[in-house]
């Protein structure tokens, strides 16, 4: 009886190695595949996700608000310190509130007077996170709006406050934001009011390293960040964050979005930014790239302390 | 009239896919958006891997292989690669399952513990080779400490709560497990 078995496991243990062995190869295949043809794997992959993530939105919906219900009631234990905390911030805030308003009544005045068109392509759609990435190494959200709303691939995204990151991967129904701290995020960024240029860099960690400054000696602690828009990819001017210096001397970006509680993002409608190809035609027909020069406006000396 | 070891064997299959389904949904919640968390065990790697050297057939390689591979697209990983290298992983400790039988616990979780710190150290290898933009080591390091940190609670867990022995010797004369 154990012999016949054993004949049994002669014929079936070599064809299994083979399939196993067919398997393998088709896996490694695609990883190759992936390497060599990356956004139409890419293409899939958003809509495999688009097809398995919005069915368990019914249940991911509930348990996030119930997980970040305990995790309000849990702050509640500290809402006497909250309060004094919000107290005082209250009271910077009302100064600052009072400035701001002189401001922006001179603004509109200033714009009234030059007659000053509003850039159109500040529209944007509200997408609501549905889950993130899953895992440490990739610094992800999903939102629950796609191409079905128009949304394309390379727009920027944002929360109330500030850049969050950029759309990569559009399905129909849902959209991946890639954000500013994914080790694969790069973008321009200006730094205020020195106007120097870098790039931004993401590393996995929750601040964002400023590289290729070219006089760091300009850049203070303190100093905002906004996007440069060079390269035409983001536009110009969405507040990232303030600078800081981290503890092994490099300069990093404090994000001035809550990444913490990332529910409702904008994603803002860009449209593609117009190229100057041909040198005679420098002067840009509609002021396209306009906002882009005023960024250079700030190069006086801010290096005394 | 369904042979009750077969049901039994059918109804884990199925537990294992609820689980891969259940660890996934949980990963995904949006409540830890953001960085400087310990990065999380890969917990559908380790239960297959407790699972097979405990009862073999109940992780079928046709079964694993594309749990796997959905669980890299989701998970943004480099397709294919991840999951090749955990059902190498699989196959390596399914061959080893016999010999395992009267291994101390210990042993057994240093064999597993090998495994999984030569498939991570494979998958950069593999990475660095296509020049793909890799994550930092501490991080990959972290994650596969709380890979193998995860893998006594699932044995205790299959152990008491699903009653999950390892193989007896009459017990693998009785399914035919001699080899």
């Amino acid at each position: 009886m154990a012999r016949d078995r054993g004949n049994a496991d002669d014929y079936v243990r070599p064809i299994r190695r083979l399939l196993i062995g067919i398997l393998l190869l088709c896996l490694t295949g695609l990883f190759i595949l992936w390497r060599i043809d990356s956004p139409r794997v890419e293409q899939l992959r958003a809509n495999l996700v688009d097809k398995v993530v919005p069915s368990m939105e019914w249940a991911l919906v509930p348990v996030t608000k119930t997980v970040g219900m305990i995790e309000n009631f849990q702050s509640y234990q500290r809402l006497y310190e909250q309060n004094q905390e919000l107290r005082s911030e209250l009271r910077q805030m009302q100064a600052w509130k009072e400035a701001a308003l002189q401001l922006e009544q001179k603004n509109a005045k200033l714009l009234d007077l030059n007659n000053v068109r509003i850039d159109p392509r500040y529209t944007y759609v509200t997408g609501v996170v549905m889950a993130d990435s899953g895992s440490p190494f990739r610094q992800s959200v999903l939102l629950n709006v796609g191409a079905r709303d128009g949304i394309r691939d390379g727009w920027a995204t944002m929360d109330g406050m500030g850049l969050v990151g950029r759309i990569s991967g559009v399905g129909k129904n849902t959209s991946r934001v890639i954000l500013l701290t994914d080790s694969n995020s790069r973008l321009s960024a200006t730094i205020q009011p020195s106007g120097q240029r870098a790039i931004l860099s993401g590393d996995n960690s929750g601040r964002p390293t400023l590289d290729f400054i070219e006089t760091p000696e300009l850049v203070r602690p303190g100093d905002r960040v906004i996007s440069s828009g060079d390269g035409g990819v983001f536009p110009p001017g969405l507040l990232i964050g303030q600078v800081a210096k981290g503890p092994d001397r490099r300069l990093r970006v404090i994000l001035a979005a809550d990444y913490e509680r990332l529910d409702y993002l904008r994603v803002l409608r860009t449209h593609e930014g117009e190229a100057i190809t041909d040198p005679g035609a420098l002067i840009l027909p509609e002021g396209a790239e306009a906002a882009a020069i005023d960024a250079l406006g700030g190069t006086e000396e801010a290096t005394d302390g | 009239m369904v042979d009750p070891r077969t049901l039994r064997t059918q109804s884990f299959r199925v537990g294992f896919l609820l689980f891969a389904g259940l660890v996934t949904f949980f990963y995904l919640l949006p409540v830890q958006v953001g960085t400087g968390h310990w990065p999380g065990p890969d917990l559908i790697l380790a239960l297959a891997f407790v699972w097979v050297l405990r009862r073999p057939n109940y992780v079928p390689v046709f079964l694993f292989a594309p749990i796997m591979l959905l669980a890299d697209f989701i998970f943004l990983r480099p397709p294919g690669l991840w999951s090749a290298l955990s059902v190498l992983g699989l196959e390596f400790l399914r061959n080893r399952e016999p010999t395992s039988r009267d291994m101390a616990f210990a042993v057994e979780w240093a064999m597993v513990a090998g495994v999984m710190l030569a498939m991570a150290f494979l998958n950069r290898l593999v990475l660095a080779i296509f020049m793909v933009d890799q994550t930092s080591l501490g991080l990959t390091i972290l994650g596969q400490i709380s890979t193998i940190l995860s893998y006594p609670i699932l044995v205790a867990l299959s152990y008491y709560a699903l009653g999950m022995r390892k193989i007896t010797p009459s017990e693998a004369d009785e399914m035919g497990y001699v080899r």
